[in-house]
């Protein structure tokens, strides 16, 4: 299944005839992914009409397009105004924003771009050549394989709130307990509902993510004439290509920190259902471990950054390996893709790549011409988008609060969903305000419903032995993995205190 | 750790707020899960016990600095540390109830007259009523291209009111 080089370049030939399609794909797919809300799989339904109306490759290939993109443009706010256009950016702000209010948002706008495309191509050409042995991942990977490496999110928690760890369980373990609103995934009983019929189906996300980020820090904000700190202001004034440059030269320092946590990504896309938060919140825990200075994370530190953004778009390529090699889709947008071809009647599966090459390397390799457009077209841009920071808060507030509120509208239509938003915006506010990270709170409401819905499925497959949690050896590996995780943070505070105390 | 004299003992009544309300939820959640199969109790049950834990230590260790007088727990200053000083205060407040008057008429006024009139106010009430023309220019700048973008070309599912209608039967 792997191509050969003659079919690679032809097929490169092909795609870059569609170019008509995979520019406004790729413009759309940047806006989308900004604007909470309107997530690349919410615009591909409102698309539909147009998508199905075209030819299978074409639709293919603008709805590649207009995903790949999507996952770039969701950091952006995410970094500017604190306010991911994804769950899947949702760690990106930890340490994009604090980059941007100290007057270094052209600089993390250009290390998020170009660790996203790099990711992307690195990911993109790593799935074509490792298709055969990637699709293998989701037979290994059941419930309790799922359930370590949630918790691996989940320990994100842990990491940061190292200021206050008390403080920050309460956060993540209070955020987890929203999650667990609503039905459960077998029994359909409603828990925690507050007899609200809208919350049957859990806690809705957008709403969660807008209120938690973007309310409440425009409540926040108002005391400030601008989003930047008074040294980012200072800072700023120097500005000119300067920042682009050197945030394109920081992440080439951190190349392998491109590399690994693009691939982590690439495997946890591939796990149908995983998807791009538990990817960015995996890699940012385990970037934060690795690293030499972990009590810079947070703060503005540039693997910070790269780490999350690297990991959710190594996600994008993952997610599409399921659905043409076994026709389970990775996500909602590669499900809505699933959708259009199976409506054009393509079987999907190993035999597609021989009969319609087109469509199967196709895609890959329009995701690679999206990447490289995306290079091209988006950095010249971050001196612009940057501007943002400078918008005075008396006139970014409301356009903020009443977009960000119908964006939280948008995914189902309930305005019972605004209303959530604004309770998410006063519990963010109170958190912010008083010591609580919002992002830990948010962990848990994301990866809260994931983690028990594969802890039902997997008591539910052993008929409530608890010991199947151990009963894999993938699973006891990950769990190792996972305690080893845990401690060596604390082991190698220990040995620093130790040296320290030698040295006096 | 000796406290310092000279430091005022900090308040710690906000950040009781948060801990109170998880202890709040996990009450109610815990009465809304006695009828269910104990499969569908077990990881809340978990959970809600480990935060309850959390929130014990909380509490024992507030007590400790308490004692210590490095902390206090006092009502005075506790609006103070939530709202800010002067007139934020009044501002805060008044944006929340700006944001829940617009989640409310919304649905009967729809996306472009309630996004007209919420920006507008919020602009006026965040900086002054001389900023009316800027204030205007922004609102309706910003009505519109929301209008033309996500209605008229994406036909995104924005709630519709009067204008929406009138401009559908115009457009």
């Amino acid at each position: 299944m792997i191509p050969d080089l003659s079919l690679f370049f032809g097929l490169l030939g092909e795609i870059l005839g569609y170019w008509w399609i995979i520019i406004p794909g790729t413009i759309l797919g940047i806006v989308v992914g900004a604007i909470p809300g309107f997530s690349a799989a919410n615009t591909i339904i409102i698309l539909l009409p147009i998508t199905l109306a075209m030819e299978p490759a074409t639709g293919m290939i603008f709805m590649v397009a207009l995903y790949t993109s999507s996952r770039l443009g969701a950091g952006i706010p995410a970094i500017l105004v604190n306010i991911p256009g994804t769950a899947g950016a949702a760690a990106t702000p930890l340490d994009g924003y604090p980059m941007a209010k100290a007057g270094r948002g052209q600089q993390a706008l250009a290390i998020s771009f170009v660790s996203s495309v790099s990711a992307g191509l690195i990911t993109t050409i790593a799935a074509i050549i490792l298709i055969p042995w990637l699709s293998q991942v989701a037979f290994h990977l059941h419930s309790v394989e799922m359930i370590v490496i949630m918790l691996f999110g989940i320990s994100l928690i842990a990491t940061i709130s190292a200021e206050d760890k008390i403080k920050g369980l309460i956060a993540g373990l209070f955020g987890l307990m929203i999650g667990y609103i609503g039905a459960d995934v077998v029994y359909e009983a409603p828990r925690g509902t507050f007899g609200f019929l809208e919350l049957y189906d859990k806690v809705p996300l957008i709403p969660a993510l807008v209120g938690l980020f973007a309310i409440s820090e425009a409540f926040v904000v108002i005391e400030r004439s601008t989003i930047l700190s008074k040294q980012g202001e200072i800072d700023r004034q120097h500005s000119g290509w300067g920042p682009t440059f050197e945030g394109i030269r920081a992440t080439f320092v951190h190349w392998k920190e491109v590399i690994w946590t693009s691939l982590l990504g690439l495997v946890i896309g591939v796990i149908p259902g995983a998807g791009a938060a538990i990817a960015s919140f995996v890699a940012y825990q385990q970037s934060r471990l690795m690293s030499k200075t972990p009590e810079l994370y947070g703060t503005g530190h540039i693997p910070g950054l790269i780490a999350p953004e690297s990991a959710n778009n190594g996600v994008t390529s993952g997610t599409l390996i399921p659905l043409l090699i076994i026709g389970v889709p990775g996500g909602a947008t590669a499900a809505i893709m699933a959708v259009v071809l199976e409506y054009h009647g393509v079987n999907f599966g190993p035999d597609l790549f021989e009969t319609q090459p087109l469509i199967a390397y196709g895609s890959f390799t329009a995701m690679l011409v999206t990447y490289v457009l995306l290079g091209l077209m988006i950095l010249p841009l971050t001196r612009y988008f940057s501007h943002v920071m400078v918008v005075p808060t008396v006139y970014m507030v409301p356009v903020l609060i009443a977009f960000t509120l119908v964006g939280s509208f948008v995914p189902r239509a309930y305005v019972f969903d605004m209303g959530i938003a604004i309770i998410f915006g006063i519990i963010g506010y109170i958190a912010r305000r008083t010591g609580y990270h919002v992002a830990a709170i948010l962990i848990g409401v994301i990866l809260g419903p994931l983690l028990e819905n594969y802890f039902l499925r997997a008591l539910r497959i052993s008929q409530g032995d608890l010991s199947t949690l151990f009963s894999s050896n993938i699973g006891n590996t990950l769990w190792v993995l996972l305690v080893l995780s845990l401690i060596i943070p604390g082991l190698k505070r220990y040995r620093g205190k130790a040296r320290a105390g030698k040295a006096k | 750790m000796q406290p310092d004299p000279e430091q005022k003992p900090r308040n710690i009544l906000p950040d009781c707020i948060i801990p109170a309300l998880a202890l709040i939820f996990i009450l109610y959640y815990l009465t809304t899960i006695t009828e269910v199969p104990w499969i569908s109790q077990a990881s809340a049950i978990v959970v809600s016990g480990l935060l309850l834990l959390s929130i014990l230590a909380f509490i024992i260790r507030s007590a400790w600095r308490i004692r210590q007088h490095q902390e206090t727990l006092r009502i005075e200053g506790t609006l103070r540390v939530l709202l800010g000083e002067g007139p934020l205060v009044a501002k805060r407040i008044a944006l929340l109830i700006l944001a829940i008057a617009y989640v409310w008429f919304i649905d009967g006024l729809g996306f472009t007259l309630t996004t007209f009139l919420f920006v507008f106010s919020g602009i006026i009430l965040l900086s002054s009523r001389d900023n009316w023309k800027n204030a205007l220019k922004v609102s309706l700048s910003c009505t519109i291209i929301g209008y033309f973008v996500f209605i008229y070309l994406f036909k995104t599912r924005f709630p519709e009111g009067l204008i929406e209608h009138w401009l559908k039967g115009v457009l």
